[in-house]
């Protein structure tokens, strides 16, 4: 019921987008699919699926256990059979982001998770130290509150904790600053009252933003 | 805080010149009702040192109420709330904090703290009267927001009363019709039985009440009825042995049968569950007083009360197995009071002895029994320095087995600054003692993902038992504070006093502040190999309330009266308010990107209205006709972190601000028959999120017979 209330109003909101903006455009984005966009340094990315639920077992929710690729530096996804290339910068499954480099990729990655705002960010602390990738433990830190997401058992939801920012050591050795803004689909967590089944299935869809410093230096 | 204590300043100032001289009418002379509950000793309303109400036997029926939750939700400033029962919120205190009381003795069965005021029946007693304010320098544990004592009627006149109602709503179509599928009904049959002997008096009385209760489906917004069955026999014996002794007996039974029926959902594979939850709750209180003279009384009280609530559940997928949830709790309290009158003091002292146990499948095995007992000892002076100073001074001492003693004491004064301006103020310390659920709990929720939540005294032996087995995968930080849990403890200030605006108006005033230290919360100490967490009990958070609560009453002309009342109130978690203030906490924009969080975005703790307020307007004639309006509003009040910052903030996860409208009226046909009909949430307002239980409007029929 809820859902299709959702749908109805999600309709709803594309029709009434889909006229507004005919005159001016003609692409409508659904705010359910996956998009790039890009505005001056910042990129923000929606939907990304990393490795999304297919179903749910004796062991609790599943999915198919592959990684999303993606490249920083070009804004898109990059295939899968690219895994042993330094053609991508981060992969996607469930909480886990891997960078491209140690046990995950032939990359020169690194990275770390720094507490303040993107914005305050305008520079790489030169006191900083960026990890590698050595599973199970992974430069980007999982875990609840330890890295960038918050889990509340009791309710079942994950949340990006605001003021965390993933520094980016990119498979090449260029750097990047990325903000997780959201892991539901349509870049918005389900209410606590809302069904299992919707907090299941429409998790594992990061939106994040992020902007890549191309001359290599680790100013942004 | 600042804030308040000025507007109380200005308060005093703007009603000392409305203030006039004139002390001759009904609101006056209420001040001569005599109390119990704030002081343990038989008290002039007008008399007592810090804020207390009363619900009298007339503003229950008029309200059509059933159930202690349907009257205290009338009442300003306090607020109802929803998880495990419909619990109270008193000064901006979780349920846990106010001690509920029958005839002075405490009422046990709490699930998670809160004990659910549906269970509780009142169609048969005399009054409620609700003291605000620490007062466990009396009462002890659970008394730190204040407390609730229901008092039933164990004398009055010689009588036979059958009473009956029937009431039904259609939430779903809007207005009340009885016919249809959707219909909601509720009924309730009403006894009461008063014979006197030479000087005893027996009271038996008796009530039956069905509703199709209105519930959710766990984790979905798909409302279900829940037909649930309620009986309440009472039975008292109050007997004069002679001048000098009296004794009473008291002895209540409530039972409620809840059927349920619904489809869980259990990380996407539903299943329909089915069963039935009963709860059995039986007191037993006799009380003996005995008068050595006139300045010289004293009192023995013996009680026990008994409570079983159980619930089996079996699962349409999985016939051959069923799920078992019982809980326990056996208390027995004996207990002297003396009463000392030394010229213009009175010095009141006892002590008591209790034990409480507990037995629960949530444990580590429902047959092992834990216990505690409790040995206190209280005093209290109430020196009378004028006509116009009381000054009462309290200290209670308990002392546990199983952990640690609680001192509580309280300073209190009343001072007539005039003959329409009464002041009040009281400082005193509250506490709660750990209930078994934070010591033993021992409960995994296999149908959320496997998390599990132990109580602390278990909680090491069993981490490091399966840290042994390699089930551990990684110890969090809060592990290391895990130690025998400490009471809670609060620090309570209320400032207030009465102002007769005329004879006509009277504006009762309060502003209060509660320093709660070593606040219990739930904190992750593991993780298992799965992923699923695990959690324990810690004295971690440190907390304050504070607000102001003003009450008017006006008689506007001799058959209207008008009621109103309101509750300002603000509540924070000291730790969240240091880290926004040191620049730590960020929030997420409505983009999802984030900035820091301001300090004029933190709401403080969940689930609380900053405004709460309701007016009530009567009009009663001579010829037994009444008819009364009562609006209930209550403000935002947010209940998740959405963003992810730990806390709550305005851009969180919240309950709309709403109104609700009852109305009912009454006539009495003649000196036997009484009819009244009313409705209650006349504009139908439901949010099936946020308040679950809250059905649609409702219609109701009720009809009173008196044999006298």
């Amino acid at each position: 019921m809820k859902k299709s209330t959702i749908g109805i109003l999600a309709m709803a909101a594309l029709i009434f987008n889909a006229c507004k903006n005919d005159e001016v455009n003609n692409v409508v984005v659904n705010p359910n699919d996956f998009n790039v966009a890009v505005s001056g340094k910042i990129v923000t990315v929606k939907n990304l699926a990393a490795d999304t639920i297919l179903g749910v077992g004796a062991m609790g929710p599943y999915g198919a256990g592959k990684y999303t690729f993606f490249s920083l530096g070009t804004n898109s996804k990059i295939a899968s059979t690219d895994s042993a290339t330094s053609n991508w910068d981060l992969a996607f499954a469930g909480t886990t982001i891997r960078i491209n480099a140690g046990t995950s990729g032939p990359g020169n990655g690194g990275a770390f998770v720094y507490t303040g705002t993107f914005d305050a960010l305008t520079t790489v602390p030169i006191d900083s130290t960026f990890k590698i990738d050595q599973a199970p433990t992974y430069a980007i830190t999982k875990g609840s509150g330890k890295g960038w997401y918050n889990y509340d058992g009791p309710t079942n939801l994950l949340t990006a904790i605001p003021g965390r920012v993933l520094v980016i050591r990119t498979a090449s050795g260029k750097y990047a600053k990325v903000e997780i803004l959201n892991y539901y689909r349509g870049n918005t967590t389900p209410l606590s009252t809302a069904s299992d089944s919707i907090k299941i299935y429409d998790s594992r869809y990061y939106s994040f933003r992020y902007t890549y410093q191309t001359d290599g230096t680790t100013t942004f | 805080m600042k804030s308040i204590s000025q507007t109380i300043l200005l308060l005093f100032l703007s009603m000392s010149l409305f203030a006039q001289q004139d002390t001759t009418s009904a609101l006056f002379s209420s001040m001569e009702e005599v109390v119990i509950t704030a002081t343990k000793t038989e008290t002039k309303l007008g008399n007592v040192t810090m804020p207390i109400s009363i619900i009298s036997k007339k503003n229950i029926d008029q309200a059509g109420s059933l159930r202690l939750k349907d009257i205290l939700q009338e009442q300003a400033g306090l607020s109802i709330t929803n998880g495990f029962g419909a619990g109270i919120q008193m000064q901006g205190l979780n349920p846990d904090y106010t001690l509920i009381l029958l005839n002075g003795a405490p009422l046990v069965g709490r699930t998670a703290g809160v004990l659910d005021l549906k269970r509780i029946g009142i169609t048969n007693i005399k009054k409620i009267e609700i003291v605000k304010g620490p007062s466990s320098s009396l009462y002890g544990s659970e008394a730190m927001a204040g407390v609730i004592n229901i008092i039933t009627e164990n004398n009055g006149d010689k009588k036979i009363q059958f009473g009956a109602r029937y009431g039904f709503g259609n939430p779903n179509l809007g207005w009340a019709s009885p016919i249809g599928k959707s219909v909601f009904k509720n009924s309730d049959l009403n006894f009461l039985f008063i014979t006197k002997y030479k000087k005893a008096a027996l009271n038996f009385s008796s009530n039956a009440f069905y509703v199709d209760a209105i519930s959710f489906r766990p984790y979905s917004s798909e409302r279900i009825t829940q037909p649930i069955w309620q009986f309440t026999n009472q039975l008292s014996i109050s007997t004069p042995i002679n001048n000098k002794n009296n004794f009473t007996f008291l002895v209540r039974n409530g039972y409620d049968q809840i059927k349920q029926n619904f489809a869980i959902n259990n990380n996407g594979a539903v299943s329909t569950s089915f069963g039935k939850e009963t709860n059995n709750d039986l007191n037993i209180n006799s009380i003996y007083k005995h008068s050595f003279n006139e300045n010289i009384k004293s009192s023995l009280n013996v009680y026990a009360t008994f409570y079983k609530g159980y619930q089996k559940l079996n699962f349409s997928n999985k016939p051959d197995s069923s799920y078992i949830d019982e809980f326990r709790q056996h208390l027995y309290r004996a207990e002297n009071q003396n009463d000392v009158r030394l010229k213009n003091m009175l010095f009141t002292f006892g002590a008591g002895y209790v034990i409480d146990q507990a037995h629960s499948t949530r444990y580590d095995n429902v047959e092992s029994r834990k216990q505690n007992q409790i040995l206190y000892a209280f005093a209290q002076h109430e020196w009378t320095l004028s006509k116009k100073l009381i000054l009462t001074t309290g200290v209670r001492y308990d002392h546990n087995k199983i952990f640690a003693a609680a001192f509580s004491p309280k300073f209190s004064f009343r001072y007539i600054a005039n003959k329409t301006i009464t002041i009040k103020g009281s400082i005193g310390r509250g506490f709660k003692a750990p209930d078994f659920r934070q010591l033993y709990l021992n409960f995994t929720n296999n149908a959320a993902g496997g998390y599990s939540v132990l109580g602390s005294i278990d909680a090491i032996k069993i981490i490091q038992q399966m840290q042994s087995l390699g089930q551990i995968s990684e110890i969090k930080y809060d592990y290391n504070k895990l130690s025998t849990l400490k009471p809670e403890f609060s620090t309570g200030i209320n400032l207030g006093g009465t102002v007769f605006l005329n004879k006509n108006i009277q504006l009762d005033f309060n502003g209060f502040r509660n320093d709660i230290e070593g606040l219990i919360d739930v904190r992750q100490v593991a993780t298992k190999l799965n992923g699923a967490q695990i959690f324990s009990y810690i004295n971690i958070k440190n907390a304050y309330t504070q607000g102001l609560e003003l009450d008017l009453k006006w008689k506007a002309t001799k058959q209207i009266s008008i009621s109103t009342g309101y509750q300002l109130l603000e509540t924070a978690d000291k730790d969240e308010l240091a880290n926004i203030k040191a620049g730590k906490v960020y929030i997420r924009n409505a983009d999802g990107t984030s900035r820091l969080l301001l300090l004029k975005e933190y709401v403080g703790l969940a689930n609380r209205s900053n405004h709460m307020g309701n007016v009530k307007i009567t009009y009663e004639n001579k010829y037994g006709l009444f008819i009364n309006t009562r609006l209930i509003y209550k403000s935002q009040w947010y209940v998740g972190d959405r963003d992810g910052n730990g806390l709550l903030n305005k851009n969180d996860e919240s309950g709309d601000g709403y109104f609700l409208i009852n109305v009912a009226a009454g006539k009495d046909l003649n000196t036997k028959l009484k009819l009244n009909i009313g409705m209650d949430n006349v504009t139908n307002y439901q949010d099936v999120n946020y308040l679950p239980n809250l059905s649609g409007r409702m219609i109701y029929l009720s009809i009173n017979y008196t044999l006298k």
